[in-house]
């Protein structure tokens, strides 16, 4: 079935619908998917990708019996259990989510930083069937922890978020994608940071093999706001990040990392994308990888700076280690530069684990496992020993350990 | 007998580096080897570490009655042999205190030796590295990295007085440390030294030899042997270089 004739037909569980400007803009995404030659050399969000599962797919939503539920754990702690993508209304003082508006679908379809031709964006919005909003009100410091949950097999979660960190706000997001059965979630979070607004966003994904998760970011920064990301890839299944940020006004920050462990035939697709928007703004991208076995990565880091965003930082790196012959990380760094005052640089190594090192350690007595591992956890130690909530560093270090026991 | 390599020949890469070498050591004796650059002293350390980058062509090496092309570089190193590199590898983010404490258990393990507990093991690398001029401070670090040349001599030696080796294989120790330096680390070797174990000291210097003494001391040229006696030879070295051996 093509992609219009299966928009039709599921037509009636889809988001709004009714609303004029939504369906213009479908009509026209719809366009781009006919005319579209999906050529995947010259298509970022079509690398690794079966074409077939990704134009031909059986869509099936199911409305979550039960609502989700929001406890308040003290002041200034959430936990959220979204149930295919819905999360029930909540208000407080602090807070405020409702589900997700027409009026944000729109907002967000005039951005044009995510590419026209990114399809996986387009299909998020064509079969939106979930999605939740939340505004951290100004000047409040909290925490928030969603567990992403997803009720039934074959389901096709199709989900865009919105949050809203009002001025002088300072947020910890930690979202876990623990997902156990076999289905695909294609979520889009769209994060404005108001002024002097703070967000420290961490992604916890440990899905199952037959799990498909498909995760956009595109946050944009006020002046003296900053948004911290730190993805941690464990799944067994296929994970796409691709996450963008727009510094917007000046002395913004905006700081996208990712670490992601993979083996067997797993495959995984990375991306981050600064704009520099305007004056002494700063941006990191940082993506390391571990392959063991026939797994593939792909991570393309970009950075834009605009002629009238002079003193901009923007540091890209990416680090792969290869365990095993048959694994392979291609990574793509790119810069484009309009201004002349800036500090920008880029980097990449990716090879086959040191063997001076491992020789080194084994003629110390360890094992050539031991010291596989050992250099495994010290290729992320930076990383890991900088998490700061003990919770988290917690969770983190048992994936680790689960994931290097794996490791032969 | 403790080290026995015979009609040693090795290459790496289409080049034939060691030539037929042979070298005995016993119990408790003290070898240095002296050599031109590049005539394969650290090969032979590298070979007896079991480094796996070489082919070996011909020859067999006997330690400890077991014949060391069966055991792998691990078990070379649980059963006492211990290599300190010519250039110690860094391994950033590896923190010195539970990489030695995980190296000195691999080895207690092997000997099926109760396994020395945290507390023990920071007290024991404590008193060790005072004795060998190390600051405290440096124990926090990662594996040689950003360390000085010199320093990261002094860490070898460290490593070997806490793995308290039996044929410990020194590769230029001496080469990038000050004139103190070189005294405290030498009055570490000779501290560890015992009736029960032995050296193999690669050195381009007379002067390291005045203060470990050598049992016997060996000419290294072009891939084997081709003198041995006692320390007068070194002396001979320093004044004449190789020119007569070669
Ligand atoms: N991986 C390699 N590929 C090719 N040649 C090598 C390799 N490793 C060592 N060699 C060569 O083997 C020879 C012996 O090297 P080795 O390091 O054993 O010398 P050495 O006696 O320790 O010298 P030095 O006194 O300078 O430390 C040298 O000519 C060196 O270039
Ligand atoms: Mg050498």
């Amino acid at each position: 079935m093509n992609i219009q004739d299966n928009y039709l037909k599921n037509k009636k569980n889809i988001f709004f619908t009714e609303n004029e400007n939504v369906e213009n803009h479908r009509e026209i995404l719809i366009k781009i998917f006919e005319n579209d030659r999906f050529d995947k050399k010259n298509n970022e969000s079509l690398k690794n990708v079966n074409l077939k599962n990704f134009l031909d797919f059986n869509y099936k939503y199911l409305v979550p019996e039960e609502t989700s539920v929001i406890n308040n754990n003290n002041d200034n702690s959430y936990s959220i259990v979204s149930v295919n993508g819905q999360c029930t209304s909540f208000k407080d003082d602090k807070i405020e989510i409702t589900k997700i508006l027409d009026e944000d679908y729109n907002d967000f379809s005039k951005n044009d930083t995510i590419e026209k031709n990114d399809h996986f964006v387009n299909l998020n919005s064509l079969f939106l069937n979930s999605g939740f909003k939340i505004i951290i009100k100004k000047n409040n410091n909290i925490k928030i922890k969603i567990s992403n949950i997803i009720t039934d097999d074959d389901l096709t979660i199709f989900q865009k978020n919105n949050y809203i960190c009002e001025e002088g706000s300072s947020l910890n997001l930690i979202e876990e994608y623990e997902n156990k059965n076999n289905s695909t979630s294609n979520i889009l979070n769209v994060i404005k940071l108001e002024k002097n607004s703070q967000l420290n966003h961490f992604l916890i994904q440990d899905n199952a093999p037959n799990h498909n998760l498909i995760i956009t970011t595109h946050s944009s920064c006020k002046k003296d706001s900053i948004y911290n990301q730190k993805v941690y890839n464990f799944s067994e299944g296929y994970v796409r990040n691709f996450h963008y940020s727009e510094l917007i006004e000046t002395n913004s920050e905006a700081d996208l990392q990712g670490i992601f462990f993979l083996k067997d035939n797993n495959t995984s697709n990375n991306k981050t994308f600064v704009k520099h928007l305007a004056e002494n703004c700063k941006s990191n991208q940082v993506y390391k990888g571990i392959l063991n076995d026939r797994s593939k990565a792909t991570y393309f880091s970009n950075t834009h700076v605009d002629q009238v965003a002079q003193k901009t930082e923007g540091y890209q790196l990416s680090k792969g280690i290869l365990l095993s012959d048959n694994a392979s990380y291609f990574s793509k760094p790119e810069l484009k530069i309009y201004a002349d005052d800036v500090k920008c640089s880029h980097g990449s190594t990716i090879g086959p684990i040191d063997e001076n090192a491992i020789f080194y350690i084994r003629s110390r007595g360890m094992s050539k496992i031991a010291a596989t591992k050992i250099l495994i956890s010290s290729f992320i130690n930076e990383e890991l020993s900088s998490i700061n909530d003990e919770q988290m560093a917690e969770i983190i270090q048992k994936k680790l350990v689960r994931y290097l026991s794996k490791v032969k | 007998m403790f080290l026995e390599i015979k009609d040693l020949s090795v290459k790496i890469e289409n080049k034939n580096i060691l030539k037929g070498l042979n070298l005995n050591i016993n119990k408790g004796e003290v070898h240095a080897i002296m050599g031109p650059n590049g005539c394969g002293k650290s090969t032979l350390a590298n070979v007896l570490a079991g480094k796996e980058d070489y082919e070996i062509l011909n020859g067999k090496i006997n330690f400890k009655n077991n014949d060391l092309f069966d055991l792998n570089i691990e078990e070379r190193a649980q059963e006492g042999m211990f290599l300190a590199f010519q250039y110690p590898v860094e391994i950033p983010g590896v923190n010195i205190t539970p990489f030695l404490h995980s190296a000195i258990n691999s080895k207690r393990k092997r000997m099926n030796e109760e396994e020395i507990d945290n507390l023990s093991f920071a007290k024991l690398l404590k008193s060790k590295a005072s004795d060998l001029g190390i600051n405290i401070d440096m124990l926090k670090r990662s594996v040689n990295t950003g360390f000085s040349g010199g320093e990261k001599k002094r860490y070898e030696i460290l490593q070997m007085s806490i793995l308290n080796p039996d044929l410990a294989i020194l590769d230029e120790t001496d080469s990038g440390l000050d004139i103190d330096a070189l005294k405290i680390v030498t009055n570490g070797v000779n501290k560890l030294k015992t009736k029960d174990n032995s050296f193999l000291i690669i050195t381009h210097y007379q002067k390291l030899l005045d203060y470990i003494k050598p049992d016997y001391v060996h000419v290294m040229v072009n891939g084997s042997i081709v003198k041995s006696g006692g320390s007068e030879i070194a002396a001979e070295i320093e004044k004449d270089g190789f020119q007569k051996f070669q």
